[in-house]
């Protein structure tokens, strides 16, 4: 199936068909090159025109991931709250599967400048831990020295490959469903693909795995397991969808909007203070009305996480620098896993992860080795608390209820 | 010496030096003495804490004496961001006022008749609601809110629910700052408890009931970030204006006395601290000392080293006498000062609460019941000259 394909963008310098031996025992089995530049003596491996994806494949431009840095690279270049801005293609690659069902989300990505040899491996996990493929990408550098065999350089490639073979090995993980309180109803295109999109994107980073629910095709599942969806769109719902997200409210969910909605729904009432909203009851639930037009949407995805409760996070973190998760589980909910992303370079100790949901045994997955740790667990009332030895770059906490 | 500096002007100031150190030592000998209670508690199980703190407020004259129909403001420790763990420890085990101690105190005021009791905290550079706060610190904020009658929270790390800060000044002039602009839940109360982890504080030498209240002033007026005319909007920084006088608060807020005054933190925290008690007199200080952590305030410090289990709660109506034999109680001397543990590189600011009057630090004047000398559960101080002589000393990490 072209989708459980892992591709590799053949780099210009690698010249003749004795260029090939490095993927041996690799698991790149799709070469990704522009036309007419695909390398002679190709045999089991897939080729692929980046202009044209195979069937079942999805490209999309990403970014490095990574602690953006300043110019300089001295410092951290910082978000709104003066934390460190984290790049990362999680949230494109749920949207991109959105509206793209069924296809493997492939990103395209170049390495920045003076992007680290050992950060290649957090690309890759950056992506499959969404469910998406990173187009492993080498910059020059890593190629020349691959290809002259400099030690370090091969070193990495084969940390490259352990990692892409990591993915390979564990794609049953990308079958499993996104655990998440908040979602966001948006066509994320024209008038609302900033918005939408950003939205989608900060909320990450105030750490909330936000739900992608496509306008033209959302249904009630849609908003199964929400505790709160978000409508943020320029202009008011069709007469369906408004509907839709009503019957949401109505059952307990809430409804965070502003006066693009239209008419406002339910009847006053109260809630948690929060400037710039006023509450209204409807049926079980209730809605959170912006008294003006949404225009900043870092403020919206903190508001939103205000609104939903840190009481219902999926997941938090102690000690773990900058980091970014995917929470996914299978859909009789019996299996779950957290694939934690580390983007601070250095390793970070003695992390502390608290996953919501009663699971009584877990086990570590890390890059490094290839087979599964035993996993320190706290069992809590509603939620699990996991004790992480020294980690870097990635790891993946798989559970069990 | 300038040569403006004449002989004249030497001896105006050491006269005055003298006068004013001959009206300190006259306030010192004159402080406050009172009852402090020490209470054994090893673990945070409520059907231990509850009577063990109860106990305590007895002895110390009773809760209801200084609570019964009073609206109650209760000052919480939770230092530094809750990302930080030391080690895997939850932040009520290490450096956070441990959750259960706040329900438990709580609890022994609602039952003894507070009217209101205030949750208040500055937590760091967000004004998210303080129980949101809790939540993302690992605790439920349910517990506390459940635990008696009209319990309420407010982040005052800006100016919150209030259209305007509120004005305390410092009786005695103060030593860096004449007066505050607060939040104003730190004047809208009648009786203002502050609950301390019992620590070490790589700054100060110590943390207790007194070091607690540096977290009372807004970041939107004294942190690096606060509006130079007007406070901040937001808080986004730390106090590091007050460490280091770097610069004045907002101009809409009282100035420092001495702008050229000592810019060392050693000087100037365990000075702004007294000031802030002095402007926000504390009626009831608790120490949590059940369990803790030794080498600083935080895991940030880079002396931080491990939790640990003195199995103490340390409780008075008043913070100096109270502050005083929780360090007994850790092994230090609370009549140390610069120079001395824990006390090595900064002020005492015991001493300087004691020469304003607060309160006094001699253990010979207060009553202490529960606790004879001596009886120190945990060393700190032996383990802080453990930790120096194998040199992991450090200031702020």
């Amino acid at each position: 199936m072209p989708s459980g394909l892992t591709p590799f963008r053949w780099p210009a310098t690698w010249k003749g068909s004795s260029a090939l031996e490095a993927l041996d025992g690799t698991p790149f089995d799709c070469l990704v090159c522009e036309k007419g530049a695909a390398p002679g003596g190709v045999q089991g491996l897939m080729i692929a025109d980046p202009a044209a994806p195979p069937d079942g494949v999805s490209i999309t431009e990403g970014v490095w991931p990574g602690v953006q840095m300043a110019r300089g690279q001295a410092a951290a270049s910082s978000g709104p709250t003066g934390n460190p801005w984290v790049d990362s293609n999680g949230w494109k690659i749920r949207l991109e599967g959105a509206l793209h069902p069924g296809a493997r989300v492939w990103v395209d990505a170049k390495p920045t400048a003076g992007a680290l040899a050992a950060s290649f491996p957090r690309a890759i996990a950056d992506c499959a831990a969404y469910g998406g493929r990173w187009i492993v990408t080498l910059d020059e550098g890593l190629a020349g020295g691959i290809a002259q065999g400099n030690a370090d350089a091969v070193a990495a490639w084969k940390r490259i490959a352990g990692a892409a073979r990591f993915f390979k090995d564990h794609d049953a993980w990308s079958g499993y469903a996104p655990v998440a309180a908040l979602g966001i109803v948006s066509d994320f295109s024209g008038d609302n693909e900033f918005m939408g999109q950003e939205l989608l994107n900060l909320a990450a980073r105030t750490n909330q795995q936000a739900g992608v629910i496509l306008k033209d095709k959302a249904s009630a599942a849609s908003f199964a397991g929400l505790r709160a969806a978000i409508y943020a769109d320029a202009k008011p719902p069709e007469p369906g969808l408004r509907s839709l997200i009503m019957t949401f409210v109505q059952s307990g969910g809430t409804l965070i909007t502003g006066p693009n909605w239209g008419p406002a729904p339910g009847t006053p009432s109260s809630g948690t203070e929060l400037p710039g909203y006023a509450w209204r009851a409807a049926g079980k639930g209730r809605v959170a009305l912006a008294r003006e037009e949404f225009s900043d949407p870092y403020t919206l995805a903190n508001e939103a996480v205000l609104v939903v409760s840190h009481r219902y996070d999926s997941v938090r973190f102690w000690n773990a620098g900058s980091a970014g998760f995917s929470f996914t589980a299978s859909p009789a909910g019996k299996r779950a896993v957290v694939q934690m992303l580390f983007y601070t370079d250095r390793g970070v100790a003695s992390v502390s992860v608290r996953v919501a949901g009663k699971y009584r045994t877990g086990k570590l997955w890390t890059l490094d080795g290839a087979d599964a740790r035993p996993l320190e667990m706290d069992l809590q009332k509603d939620a699990v608390e996991l004790h992480l030895p020294t980690v870097s770059q990635y790891a993946a906490a798989e559970l069990e209820a | 010496m300038h040569g403006n500096t004449t002989r004249r002007d030497l001896l105006r100031a050491a006269s005055l030096g003298a006068l004013l150190g001959g009206l300190r030592w006259g306030r010192a000998a004159a402080a406050p003495a009172g009852t402090v209670a020490v209470g054994r508690c090893k673990t945070y199980d409520p059907a231990e804490l509850m009577p063990a703190m109860a106990r305590m407020f007895d002895q110390i004259g009773g809760l209801g004496r200084i609570v019964k129909g009073k609206t109650v403001a209760v000052k919480i420790n939770l230092t530094g961001a809750y990302t930080y763990r030391l080690g895997y420890a939850p932040l009520g085990d290490s450096h956070y006022t441990h959750p259960a101690a706040i329900a438990a105190a709580v609890s022994l005021m609602g039952k003894a008749g507070a009217r209101r009791i205030r949750i208040l905290e500055s937590p760091w550079a967000t004004t998210d609601p303080l129980t949101e706060y809790l939540l993302l610190a690992g605790m439920e904020p349910r517990e506390i809110e459940r635990a008696a009658p009209n319990v309420e929270f407010e982040n005052t790390n800006y100016l919150g629910k209030a259209k305007k800060y509120s004005r305390l000044m410092v009786p005695t002039g103060g030593y860096i700052y004449p007066g505050f602009d607060l939040n104003h839940s730190y004047e809208d109360c009648d009786v203002f408890v502050s609950l301390s982890k019992m620590k070490e504080h790589a700054t100060a030498g110590f943390t207790g009931t007194l070091k607690n209240c540096f977290g009372i002033a807004p970041v939107t007026i004294y942190g690096g970030n606060a509006g130079v005319d007007e406070p901040a909007l937001q808080p986004t920084t730390g106090r590091d204006t007050f460490h280091s006088g770097s610069r004045q608060p907002s101009k809409s807020a009282p100035q420092e006395r001495d702008f050229m005054g000592p810019k060392q933190d050693g000087y100037r925290v365990p000075r702004i601290v007294t000031d802030l008690a002095s402007a926000r007199p504390i009626h009831l200080a608790i120490n949590d000392g059940i369990r803790t952590m030794t080498g600083g305030e935080g895991p940030w410090i880079r002396e931080a080293d491990k939790v640990v289990n003195p199995g103490l709660i340390v409780a008075g109506a008043n913070p100096v006498n109270t502050d005083a034999v929780s360090m007994a109680a850790m092994g230090f001397d609370p009549m140390a000062d610069r120079g001395t543990p824990p006390f090595e590189s900064c002020d005492s600011t015991l001493r300087l609460a004691e020469e304003v009057g607060i309160g006094t630090r001699d253990l010979k004047r207060i009553e202490v019941v529960g606790w004879k000398s001596g009886d120190v559960t945990v060393d700190f101080a032996e383990l802080r000259r453990e930790r120096r002589g194998r040199g992991q000393a450090g200031r702020r990490g």
